[in-house]
């Protein structure tokens, strides 16, 4: 009664994956590192607020809903003394769920609305300006924030109105708010950047790890000698690294919520998605570098080569916009920067899946390709 | 066809160097094969051609018929090794070691069960199959790790210095295992560097260096072609009798080239 190659291909895979999540969680140093790491990570960056003087030219969006003059003038007026101050770009348009879609893309900061009727309520006395602001780095918050409460302060002074531009009568009232209810702070920007990371590099670094130890240690020959599929090896230590990675960012979650109150708004189906989408994508780049890499020192040493500049670069601590220019380039290249801006806008944002959209897919695609690299490379590595 | 093992000139290069050059041997079923040569002479490299674990260069070779390259699952099904290094899982138990090697090899339920049970008695393990095989002494480690070898009932067992870096005592208990294996109706390859070894398990024997089989026979026939009252005799005889200082980087046509091990670091592990 032999089993078909498929079914006992799965059956192979299985067992290995138990096996090797068996060895991990033996291994006490490993499971307090796990849980300990990401709480580290928190405090160390979630105190280390970064000086809001390195930033300049932040992206804003101005909505203009009031097509009467005197609205269109209000908004003019903002976008020319918004775009002179240095610190703020403007990206004018008459669509809010368009510059929404850009906040929660991290496309812009802050939306400035200028909303319907705004004209009309200015004649008769006096009328509202609605700020929305990212809420997901509160050192960019406080400073977006306090240079548009300063342009609507200077527009209010009587003397630079009269100066060409028709006079408000009644006072603007600036109300700033967030897309989500409730303050949030640099938690709220760390917590969806570390759950994802954490997922993500036990993938990367897992696997390459876990061949090189077994080959060192001379079990992987064990393995190569059983009559399975070499697939099966691969893939069933795919598995652990996947298991052991969706292990890793729950914890990091949960760590998240009950420890550091951390609120999260988005779609769980979505979240999960995403999360396991950048898993995959990993655990693919890990089996390419253990395609190349046979022993575990230089295993180590390429992943502390990729993986450390990855994490840094990739907006998981830290937001992208501090960077200079050429570093940000590097970003957009690097998968995890799509995994974790997504994920974050997700958990925090609450993003519709029309945002998050492009990263969904070009993660996937991305994912298929390196699969479509790795395997057959891993065959030809594993039989010399 | 009344060989267990048959290699008909296996060659195997590592980026030009020949590790085993023209190997031809044949192994009789059901019985103690023997595989002397120093360190560095290519044992290790040749059998691992020969259970699959390396694609031979050129050459071919056979498994009660099965042709490694063609066939390696079928090789792999009825080929038991023991490796220089342990095939174990330091974390994982006695028991959880060998179950699942049996399980990778198709083996399940109440026949696993009853299979783990006999090999750990039989190894003197049965009383520490529930402790992590990291706590073992050299000795016990080398004695599951011939269990494991065992668990899928090969016809064919390798064994590749089976007794090196083992107490007196293990050495002992291992020999004599060996050749319990060959009355159970087993073919045996093993491989050593002790001529006492060679001498006390073989009934032929093939003396290997620099990757060439020098001599093959039944070892009362090569004692008598050479006039030598040992199996050290012989081997001398053979191989020359001056001192072997390699360096362990190689000069080639192309300049220096690392490699992997050497005959110094191959004793090592
Ligand atoms: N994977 C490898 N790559 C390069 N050289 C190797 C490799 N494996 C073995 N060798 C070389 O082949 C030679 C034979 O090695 P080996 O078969 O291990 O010898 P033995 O088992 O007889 O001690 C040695 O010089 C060794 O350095
Ligand atoms: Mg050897």
């Amino acid at each position: 009664m032999e089993a078909t190659p498929l079914g006992s291909g799965i059956r192979h895979a299985l067992l290995i994956a138990r096996k090797d999540l068996t060895e991990f969680y033996r291994v006490r140093p490993r499971l307090v590192t796990m849980i300990l790491f990401p709480i580290i990570l928190m405090l160390l960056f979630g105190y280390m607020f970064p000086s809001s003087g390195s930033v300049s030219h932040v992206p804003i969006a101005v909505v203009v809903q009031d097509q009467s003059p005197q609205g269109l003038a209000i908004a003019q007026r903002f976008t020319y003394l918004a775009q002179s101050s240095g610190l703020l770009d403007v990206e004018t348009t008459d669509s809010l769920s368009w510059a929404q879609r850009q906040l929660v893309m991290n496309n812009v900061y802050a939306i400035v609305i200028f909303p319907r009727g705004l004209g009309a309520q200015l004649s008769s006395g006096g009328g509202t300006v609605e700020v929305i602001l990212d809420q997901l780095n509160p050192t960019l918050d406080s400073a977006v924030r306090g240079e548009i409460a300063q342009i609507f302060s200077q527009m209010d002074a009587p003397a630079q109105i009269s100066a060409g531009f028709p006079a408000s009568p009644g006072t603007l009232d600036v109300v700033f708010q967030g897309l989500v209810p409730g303050a949030t702070g640099s938690f709220e920007f760390l917590a969806p950047g570390i759950v994802a990371m954490t997922a993500i590099v036990g993938g990367l670094s897992g696997l390459a790890m876990t061949f090189s130890r077994e080959r060192e240690l001379g079990t992987l020959d064990g393995l190569l000698m059983a009559p399975i599929s070499r697939l099966s090896i691969l893939f069933g230590k795919g598995i652990a690294q996947i298991v052991r990675g969706a292990m890793s960012s729950v914890i990091v979650f949960v760590i998240s919520v009950a420890l550091f109150g951390v609120k999260v708004y988005g779609n769980p189906l979505l979240m999960i998605l995403v999360l396991l989408e950048g898993i995959l994508a990993f655990t693919g780049m890990g089996m390419l570098f253990t395609s190349f890499v046979s022993d575990q020192e230089s295993a180590q040493l390429i992943i502390m080569m990729i993986q450390f500049p990855m994490i840094f670069l990739s907006g998981a601590l830290f937001p992208l916009l501090q960077l200079p220019w050429w570093l940000r380039m590097i970003s957009y290249i690097l998968p995890l920067t799509y995994v974790v801006s997504a994920f974050r806008a997700e958990m925090v944002l609450n993003a519709p899946f029309s945002a998050i959209a492009p990263q969904v897919y070009g993660l996937a695609i991305f994912t298929v390709a390196v699969f479509a690299l790795a395997v057959p490379l891993f065959q030809r590595a594993v039989t010399r | 066809m009344s060989y267990a093992v048959e290699t008909e000139n296996l060659t195997k290069a590592f980026n030009g160097f020949v590790a085993v050059n023209g190997v031809s041997i044949r192994v009789r079923r059901g019985t103690i094969f023997g595989l002397l040569g120093p360190n560095g002479a290519g044992k290790s490299t040749l059998l691992r051609m020969v259970c699959t674990l390396l694609r031979p260069t050129s050459g071919r070779a056979y498994v009660e018929g099965f042709d490694v390259e063609r066939e390696p699952n079928s090789v792999r099904r009825i080929i038991g090794v023991v490796q220089e290094k342990l095939l174990l899982y330091p974390v994982l138990t006695a028991k959880e070691n060998l179950e699942l090697f049996g399980r990778l090899y198709g083996i399940d339920g109440e026949e696993l069960r009853r299979k783990v049970r006999d090999l750990l008695e039989e190894v003197k393990l049965w009383g520490f199959r529930d402790r992590p095989v990291g706590t073992f002494s050299t000795g016990m480690r080398q004695r599951l790790n011939i269990a494991r070898a065992l668990i899928h009932d090969p016809r064919v067992i390798i064994l590749d210095e089976p007794t090196n870096t083992l107490d007196p005592q293990s050495v002992r208990w291992v020999r004599d295992y060996v050749k319990g294996l060959k009355g159970r109706g087993l073919t045996v390859i093993v491989t050593t560097h002790d001529m006492h070894e060679a001498e006390e398990l073989s009934e032929e024997l093939a003396i290997m260096d620099r990757g060439q089989v020098l001599d093959v026979g039944p070892v009362n026939e090569l004692k008598s072609k050479y006039h030598a009252s040992t199996v050290e005799d012989v081997f001398l005889e053979l191989t020359g009798r001056e001192l072997r200082d390699e360096l362990s980087g190689r000069i080639s046509g192309r300049g220096w080239r690392r490699r992997r091990s050497g005959p110094g670091s191959a004793t090592l592990s």
